[in-house]
C-alpha cells in the first residue's frame, strides 16, 4: 500500500521527467480500491501452487524411491552368482532408463502448472482503470466457475470456462481429483477417498483431520450393517483402534452398533445407519479437499454475495417502490439478503428521483415548495422543456422554476 | 499492491525446480553410467570373466555409488526448492489476503435460490445453453420462468443486429401502452430507423407511402423530430450528401437496441443491468471494510452473528446508491419516517428529533447548528428526497 501511493508523492513534487514518463496516471481514487480487491484473490493464485508443489513432491518421491532401490540392487548384486550379477546390472540399467523418462514426463507436467501460475499472476497484473469492466466480467466468471466446480456442476462448468477461454484461470483440473472421490463416495465406496487419504497423509495429519477415522466408521457401519460381525471386529481391530487415543467416545458409539442391527430403533444408533451419513462424508471430504488446497470453505460466490448484499442493503430496499435496478428489488436477492445485517451510513447520500444520479455540490438537491426535493439537472431540464414550468412527478402539483430552493446537505 | 515481489518470488521457485530437475537428471545419468561401465569392465576381452574379478568389480561400483550419494545429492536439491517453495506461500499469505469467509456469516444462503439467480443470469445475457445446462445438473426446473421472456428479447435483439426490424416492430405496437406509460418514445425511434433504411434502398414513394403510414400518428406528440424526417424525402437515395446524413450513423442503431433492451427489462419488471453482476461487484468493493470489521469482531463471534445493522459504513461507488439515504449531521441517525429530514428556514437540513431536542419540543427559537439564523418548529418543512 505504502508503495503504491509514492508515485503520486513524486507526481506533486513535479520534475518533469516523471511528468512525461506517466503522462496520465490513472485517478489515485480507483487505485487504493483496485489495489484492495486483488488481495482478495489469495485462492486464485494458491490453488494452482498447491497443485504445483504437489506434482513436484510426488515426482521427488518417485526418483527417491527408484534410485533407492537402484542403489540396494547394486548392493545385492555383490552376491549373487556372476550370470545373475550381470542380468542383475542390465535390469537395473534399464530400470534407470525408464526412471529417466518418468523424470522427463514429470518435469513436463511441472513446467506446465509452472505455467499456469505465472498466467495468473499477469492476469492480476493486467486489471487496471481502463480494462476494469472486462475484468470484473471475467472475475465473475470465475466466482461462477468456482461455485459450479463445488456443487459437483461440471458439465456447466467446463462449458463456462472453454466459452470464455477460461481454462487457464480456473481449477477445472484440481477438482477432476474431486470428482472421482466423490462420485465413489455417492455410490458409496469408500475406497478412492481413502487412496486419497493415503496420498495426503501427513498433510491431514498435520491439520488433525479426521477423514480418515470417519471413512471408516463407516466401513464398519457397512459390514455391520451386512450382518458381517466377525469381520467387522477384525476390521475395527485393524483400523480403528488407532484412532482410539483421541477418538474414543466415537469409537464407542460406532463399536456398540455389534449390538443392535441394521433396523434398530434406537435413536443413537438409527442415525448411524441411516443413508445420510454418506452426504455427511461427501461434506467432510470436500471441507479437507478446499483446505489442502487452499480454498475458501464457502464458494467464493457465496462470500462476495453476502458482502454485497450486506453493503446494498437498507430498509428501503424491502420498500414497494425500491427502484428496479437495485438487486435487492428482487424477491431472490431480498430473501438471501433476509439474515444479513442492514448497511450503515455515516453521511447522506442522495440520489435524484428523476435522473436516479447522486446529487451533490455538482448537482446540488433542490426543494420544491411541497417539500420534494429533485436533482438541479432534472429540473433544468424540465423547465426548458416547459417554459420554466415544473411538475413534480410524485404529486403531479405544478410550480415556476422561480419557486426553487437549494438545500444544504453536510 | 506488491506483485511483482510475488513474481520475483515465484521465479525463485521455478528456477530452484529447474535445479533440482536437472540434478536428477544428472544424478540417474551418474549412476547408469557407473553400472554400464562396471558392466564394460566385466564383459571386456582381456578380462577372463573370473568370478574373483567380478566380485571386485562389483564392489569398487558398490564404492563409486556410495562416492556419489545419489540420494544425498536427490536431497540436498530438493531442500532448496522446498525452501523457496515455503518462502513463496509464506508470501502470498502476506501480501494478500489469506481467508477472505472471515466475513462470512454461516447463515442459511439457500442454494436453489442461487441456482435460479445463476440461470436467470445466463439467460438475462442471452447465454440459454449455460442457462438449461445449469438448470439441469442442479435439478431445478423452476428456475426457467424468466427463460422465454429473455429469450424474446435475445431475438429482437439478433434480428436488430441483422438490420431486421420487424420483430422490434411487432412487439412495441404489441406492448404499445406500456410503453406510453413509462414515456417511451421507441416505437417511433425504430419507425425512424426503418424510414431512413427505406430513404436509402427504397424509391422516394416507397419512402413517403412509409412516412405517411408510420410516421405521421407521431407528427402531434414530436413536433421537432417529424419536419426533420419529412425534409429528409428531399434527399432519398443521397442521404449521405444531405444535411440529414447523422441520421444514418450505425450509432443510432446502437442506441435504439439498447434502449429496446432497457424498455423490455422494465417491462419485465427486472433491472437493465445485471442483478447479480452488481451484487457480487458491491461484495468486491465491500469486503475489505467487511473483512477489516470481522478480524476487530474476531473474539465476539455471536455479535457478528446477531447484528442488525453494521457497526461501520461500507462505501460503495456512486453506481450502488439506489437510494436517498439522509443521515442528520446532528444526531447521526439515518432519517425515517418517524423520523424525517427538515428543512430550516436556513435552508440547512436536520431531522425531526434533532430540531425537538433543539427547540425543547418546540417551545422556543433555536439557533441553526450551522449558521447564526435562529428558526422556529413552525418555520421548518418536512422534505421528501
Amino acid at each position: 500500500m505504502e508503495m503504491d501511493s509514492l508515485p503520486n508523492g513524486n507526481h506533486a513534487t513535479g520534475t518533469p521527467i516523471t511528468a512525461t514518463a506517466n503522462p496520465a496516471p490513472p485517478p489515485p481514487s480507483n487505485l487504493p480500491q483496485l489495489t484492495d480487491s486483488l488481495k482478495l484473490e489469495h485462492q486464485f493464485l494458491r490453488v494452482p501452487f498447491e497443485h504445483y508443489k504437489k506434482t513436484l513432491r510426488a515426482n521427488h518421491r518417485a526418483v527417491e524411491k527408484e534410485m533407492s532401490a537402484v542403489i540396494s540392487g547394486v548392493n545385492e548384486a555383490a552376491d549373487l552368482s556372476p550370470d545373475d550379477a550381470v542380468n542383475h546390472l542390465n535390469s537395473l540399467v534399464s530400470r534407470l532408463q525408464g526412471l529417466k523418462r518418468k523424470l522427463e514426463e514429470g518435469s513436463r507436467v511441472e513446467h506446465l502448472q509452472a505455467h499456469k501460475c505465472r498466467v495468473r499472476l499477469d492476469h492480476l497484473e493486467s486489471a487496471d482503470a481502463e480494462n476494469m469492466s472486462e475484468w470484473s466480467n471475467t472475475r465473475l466468471k470465475r466466482i461462477l466457475v468456482d461455485y459450479m466446480l463445488r456443487m459437483s456442476y461440471y458439465d456447466t462448468a467446463v462449458k463456462l470456462a472453454e466459452s470464455s477461454n477460461l481454462q487457464d484461470l480456473v481449477d477445472i483440473d484440481v477438482f477432476q481429483e474431486a470428482k472421482k472421490v466423490i462420485d465413489a463416495l455417492q455410490n458409496q465406496d469408500v475406497a478412492p477417498a481413502l487412496a486419497w487419504c493415503a496420498d495426503n497423509k501427513s498433510r491431514l495429519k498435520k491439520s488433525k483431520s479426521k477423514l480418515e477415522f470417519q471413512l471408516r466408521l463407516q466401513e464398519f457401519i457397512e459390514l455391520v450393517r451386512a450382518d458381517n460381525n466377525l469381520r467387522a471386529i477384525t476390521y475395527a481391530r485393524k483400523y480403528l483402534a488407532p484412532w482410539a487415543t483421541t477418538h474414543m467416545k466415537e469409537l464407542q458409539r460406532v463399536t456398540a452398533t455389534l449390538a443392535f442391527k441394521k433396523d434398530t430403533e434406537c435413536a443413537t444408533y438409527k442415525v448411524l445407519f441411516e443413508a445420510k451419513q454418506w452426504d455427511f462424508l461427501v461434506d467432510q471430504f470436500k471441507q479437507e479437499f478446499c483446505k489442502l488446497y487452499g480454498m475458501t470453505l464457502e464458494p467464493l460466490l457465496n462470500i462476495y454475495l453476502q458482502a454485497g448484499l450486506s453493503a446494498l442493503k437498507t430498509p428501503y430496499c424491502y420498500e414497494d417502490d425500491c427502484t428496479k435496478e437495485d438487486p435487492l428489488s428482487q424477491e431472490a436477492f431480498r430473501t438471501l439478503a433476509l439474515p444479513l445485517p442492514y448497511s450503515k451510513q455515516h453521511h447522506s447520500k442522495l440520489v435524484c428521483y428523476i435522473t436516479k444520479e447522486l446529487m451533490d455540490t455538482e448537482n446540488p438537491p433542490q426543494v420544491l415548495p411541497n417539500g420534494y426535493v429533485y436533482s438541479t439537472k432534472a429540473l433544468e431540464e424540465m423547465a426548458k422543456k416547459n417554459n420554466g414550468r415544473i411538475i413534480c412527478p410524485r404529486t403531479g402539483l405544478v410550480y415556476n422554476d422561480t419557486e426553487l430552493v437549494k438545500a444544504y446537505i453536510s | 499492491m506488491d506483485l511483482s515481489s510475488i513474481k520475483d518470488a515465484f521465479d525463485r521457485v521455478a528456477k530452484k525446480q529447474k535445479l533440482s530437475s536437472s540434478k536428477s537428471q544428472e544424478v540417474v545419468d551418474q549412476v547408469g553410467r557407473e553400472i554400464e561401465q562396471a558392466l564394460a569392465t566385466i564383459h571386456s576381452p582381456h578380462d577372463l570373466s573370473s568370478p574373483v574379478d567380478q566380485k571386485s568389480v562389483l564392489t569398487e561400483l558398490k564404492f563409486k555409488i556410495n562416492a556419489i550419494g545419489p540420494l544425498q545429492q536427490l536431497e540436498g536439491s530438493n531442500k532448496e526448492l522446498n525452501a523457496s517453495l515455503s518462502k513463496y506461500q509464506k508470501l502470498l499469505e502476506k501480501v494478500l489476503n489469506p481467508d477472505i469467509s472471515k466475513a462470512y456469516r454461516n447463515v442459511d444462503f439457500d442454494t436453489r435460490i442461487i441456482n435460479q439467480i445463476i440461470a436467470n443470469h445466463f439467460y438475462r445475457q442471452g447465454l440459454f445453453d449455460l442457462g438449461d445446462s445449469i438448470v439441469n445438473e442442479a435439478g431445478e426446473p423452476d428456475a426457467t420462468a424468466l427463460r422465454s421472456q429473455f429469450l424474446e428479447m435475445h431475438q429482437i435483439i439478433g434480428a436488430m443486429r441483422e438490420r431486421n426490424l420487424q420483430p422490434a416492430l411487432t412487439w412495441v405496437s404489441a406492448n404499445r401502452e406500456k410503453l406510453l406509460q413509462i414515456g417511451s418514445n421507441l416505437e417511433l425511434k425504430i419507425h425512424r430507423l426503418q424510414f431512413v433504411e427505406v430513404l436509402q434502398n427504397g424509391t422516394r414513394a416507397d419512402a413517403l407511402i412509409y412516412a405517411r403510414t408510420y410516421l405521421t400518428p407521431f407528427a402531434s406528440v414530436n413536433k421537432d423530430e417529424f419536419p426533420k424526417l419529412m425534409g429528409c424525402l428531399l434527399y432519398a437515395g443521397r442521404l449521405e450528401s444531405s444535411p440529414y446524413s447523422e441520421l444514418m450513423s450505425p450509432i443510432h442503431w446502437e442506441m435504439t437496441t439498447e434502449e429496446l433492451a432497457r424498455q423490455f427489462c422494465t417491462l419485465l419488471g427486472q433491472s437493465y443491468e445485471n442483478p447479480l453482476s452488481v451484487a457480487v461487484a458491491a461484495g468486491v468493493e465491500g469486503l475489505p471494510t467487511l473483512l477489516k470489521l470481522a478480524n476487530v469482531m474476531a473474539a465476539k463471534k455471536q455479535e457478528w452473528l446477531e447484528m442488525k445493522q453494521l457497526p461501520v459504513p461500507v462505501e460503495l461507488g456512486k453506481e450502488f446508491q439506489f437510494h436517498s439515504i439522509f443521515v442528520c449531521p446532528v444526531s447521526r441517525d439515518q432519517a425515517s419516517e418517524e423520523n424525517p429530514p427538515m428543512l430550516l428556514p436556513c435552508l440547512h437540513v436536520l431531522c425531526k428529533q434533532s430540531i425537538m431536542k433543539l427547540s425543547k419540543n418546540s417551545t422556543r427559537t433555536f439557533k441553526c447548528p450551522y449558521c447564526p439564523a435562529e428558526a422556529t418548529v413552525s418555520h421548518c418543512r418536512q422534505l421528501h428526497f
